[in-house]
């Protein structure tokens, strides 16, 4: 039994860390952010010299061919810096094609995927009262399928292909749909994290393809999505918490670094606590995906609300321990707070997950 | 990352349950998991036969290298024994501070004398040993201790008191860390003592806990004697030769740990579904929450196996304590008014003794504030105060 990355594993986290360091620094972020929410140098290069996309795409189809442990590690990264590419939809949608729908449906647009072709996901939340995000109808057209209704869809905006959860009559079905079809108008909306960017797509008679159908298709693509969360909100969280535990070393008040108060030193302590276990939990996801999908079910929600958590918590205590600074615009504090309160809102609530974790697993 | 078992731990695990399987039977069976803390007073006679019987299966100190009498078990061995010895409810054992602590300490700090002497009677569960770490003047700050040690002679003379001392009255011998060079401060001049418990000089008060029931005792040293070459490390080095002790209890404990965790989780769930406290919202979230904690933990104790840091062992802490102090407050909480009402004169039944036992788990073993500082200084590096 061996929990460690492998040696591959760590020089992949070490070359995507090296790039994002000097091309994903606070103000390139920021620079993407507050333009088009996209920064679209950067996912060139990701998606291109460094074929991040097609790394856990089978060889057959132009990927890599190597496992989900592969793709977190490369989502933990890029979430460590909230660089506005559509990389955890891209490769989620990947995950979704690649695990959940037969390779004559979905092979081809994972070549696509694998060659940089943008995707993102419109998902179900937990709990049903929260449609925002469930929507359309699908019904058959002749010979094929074509969808109508409008969703907001999270990176929908710089995505060539969309995955969506919808319904075709009472049944629900994954489609996928091109979102530069005719009866398909995508427009960017602003958000809250400017760093992810929504778009509200309108779909009229908007052809699609059948990816997959039924209940458990659309539960297990959810779970894809969490388990991607989950590792992202721990880089984040890392991110976060190291910028605030360097700022307690240098910030003095009363003669003396603010980091030697215990009433900070313990609150560190605790978050730092509180992240260690939200990474393992999320490295045993990412690891639970190839490595014993039937644990899946219960492990992905787990993890998604255990890490979402932690990343909410580290995002809250890092403004407060910065004081004042940490309330400015000009600091990145307020950033990783959005992109934490965001990520809760659209997974439906983490008080949801564990309840669903709960029905899940049996427990009561 | 790979976290299937390879074939050969699976082989080994066959082995303990088969050996477990024809074991624990009779006595040892009826005992079901009797023991640990908070109920160390139960079956003491049993569990010691037991412990016995497991030194002659050669099941103790499987960590030890074959040369010091152990079979040399990798971190992957020793969590699959743990895990399956919990798993049989077997009754717990009443030498963890010799087995766990005091035998890896001979072994790597010992001489091959003190290795030839004290070694195997651990191995064959003959000597039960316990710890004398903290004083009434030295409980989180451990270098404050003021028991004091002189060489007179060919021996050790001991004045001075010990306190939380588990399984005292049970105990052959007793690891101390005392103050051997007079007028020495902090962590110097300390020296790391095997001292005999049955002896005139030593005189044991047990603590009656909150719990109406005594595990730990005070332990009064009075012209206190041991031989001159009972002393671990050089004389004055007993604190490095201490916290090489601390050190060896981690990781694989916590593991075999949870599945008692777990079993007590699942027997909170029943009482709950039984007094229809699972309908209320408020609790069912309490016991979900408590499940995926629980399984958090488990993931956490898997990877700091593989990754081997130091100050996950103070994470692991911070997350178990308090995770079962709230377990604790769930069985009661579940039991409604029912559970203020005790057996006269005072004896608790296991919810009550869960709720007032972990009060402790908070505190013993570096309270949570202590682990606190250790992460935020080692681990963190933020300045001390």
């Amino acid at each position: 039994m061996d929990f460690s990355f492998d040696e591959d594993q760590r020089e992949l986290r070490a070359v995507v860390a090296d790039f994002l360091a000097n091309h994903a620094t606070s103000q390139q972020v920021r620079a993407a952010a507050e333009g088009d929410g996209f920064a679209a140098e950067q996912w060139g290069r990701l998606t291109g010299e460094m074929e991040l996309t097609g790394l856990a795409v089978a060889p057959e189809r132009g990927g890599a061919g190597a496992s989900f442990v592969e793709v977190g590690i490369a989502i933990e990264e890029i979430g460590r810096t909230l660089l506005p590419v559509p990389y955890l939809s891209t490769v989620i949608a990947a995950a979704v094609l690649s695990h959940i729908c037969s390779d004559d449906v979905a092979g081809p647009l994972l070549e696509r995927i694998a060659g940089g072709a943008a995707a993102a996901v419109s998902l179900p939340g937990v709990l049903p009262s929260f449609p925002a995000i469930y929507g359309g109808k699908a019904r058959k057209d002749g010979d094929g399928v074509v969808v109508d209704g409008e969703v907001a869809v999270v990176d929908g905006a710089t995505a060539e292909i969309l995955v969506l959860a919808t319904r075709c009559g009472e049944e629900p079905v994954l489609v996928a749909v091109e979102a530069g079809a005719s009866g398909v108008a995508v427009e960017p909306l602003a958000t809250l994290d400017q760093t992810r960017r929504q778009a509200a797509v309108r779909l009229e008679s908007a052809p699609a393809t059948v990816l997959a159908a039924g209940e458990d298709a659309v539960a297990r693509a959810r779970d894809l999505l969490s388990v991607g969360r989950a590792v992202e909100s721990v880089g984040a969280a890392a991110r976060c918490l190291d910028e605030t535990v360097a700022y307690l070393k240098e910030r003095v008040q009363f003669g003396r670094p603010i980091g030697s108060f215990q009433a900070l030193k313990h609150r560190c302590a605790d978050l730092a606590t509180e992240l260690e276990a939200a990474r393992s939990t999320a490295y045993y996801a990412t690891w639970v995906v190839d490595g014993a999908p039937e644990e899946l079910p219960v492990v992905a929600p787990l993890a998604e609300a255990v890490a979402g958590a932690a990343l909410l918590h580290v995002a809250a205590e890092a403004i407060q321990m910065h004081g004042g600074i940490g309330f400015t615009w000009e600091h990145d504090a307020h950033m990783y707070l959005k992109r934490a309160k965001s990520n809760e809102l659209l997974a439906g609530g983490y008080r949801g997950l564990r309840t669903l974790v709960g029905e899940r697993a049996r427990i009561l | 990352m790979d976290l299937r078992p390879t074939a050969a731990d699976e082989a080994f695990r066959a082995e303990v349950r088969d050996w477990l399987g024809e074991h624990l039977r009779g006595e040892f069976a009826a005992l079901g998991g009797a023991g640990g803390p908070g109920r160390e007073h139960e079956g003491f006679e049993t569990r010691l036969a037991w412990e016995r019987e497991l030194g002659e299966g050669g099941w103790i100190g499987l960590d030890l290298p074959p040369e010091h009498g152990g079979r040399g078990a990798g971190l992957d061995r020793q969590v699959i024994w743990a895990e399956e010895y919990a798993r049989a409810e077997a009754p717990a054992r009443v030498n963890h501070m010799g087995e766990h602590l005091l035998a890896p300490t001979i072994s790597h700090f010992g001489t091959d004398a003190q290795r030839e002497r004290f070694l195997p009677p651990i191995l064959r569960g003959e000597e039960l040993w316990c710890q004398g770490y903290s004083e009434p003047g030295a409980g989180s700050d451990l270098a404050a201790v003021r028991t004091r040690a002189r060489l007179d002679g060919d021996t050790w003379r001991i004045d001075g008191q010990k306190v939380w001392t588990s399984l005292a009255m049970h105990a052959d011998w007793c690891f101390a860390v005392v103050r051997s060079e007079p007028d020495s401060e902090r962590h110097r001049g300390l020296s790391y003592l095997l001292v005999p418990m049955k002896q005139p000089g030593i005189e044991i008060r047990p603590i009656v806990q909150i719990t109406g029931t005594s595990e730990f005792s005070e332990v009064f040293f009075e012209d206190a004697t041991t031989d001159a070459a009972n002393v671990v490390g050089e004389p004055g080095d007993g604190w490095k030769v201490a916290m090489g002790t601390l050190g060896f209890e981690r990781g694989v404990a916590t593991l075999a740990q949870q599945i008692g965790f777990g079993r007590e989780l699942d027997a909170v769930i029943a009482s709950a579904r039984e007094t229809g406290a699972t309908r209320r919202p408020e609790i069912a979230a309490r016991l979900v929450d408590a499940w995926i904690e629980l399984r958090t933990m488990r993931y956490q104790a898997l990877r700091s196996l593989s990754d081997g840091q130091p100050v996950s062992a103070s994470m692991s802490k911070l997350l178990w304590g308090p995770w079962h102090r709230r377990l604790g407050e769930l069985a009661i909480d579940v039991r409604g008014a029912d559970a203020t009402v005790i057996e006269a004169p005072y004896t608790l039944d296991g919810d009550q003794a869960l709720f007032l036992y972990t009060r402790a788990d908070t505190i013993y073993a570096g309270s949570d504030e202590i682990q606190r500082n250790i992460i935020s200084e080692r681990m963190l590096g933020l300045p001390r105060g």
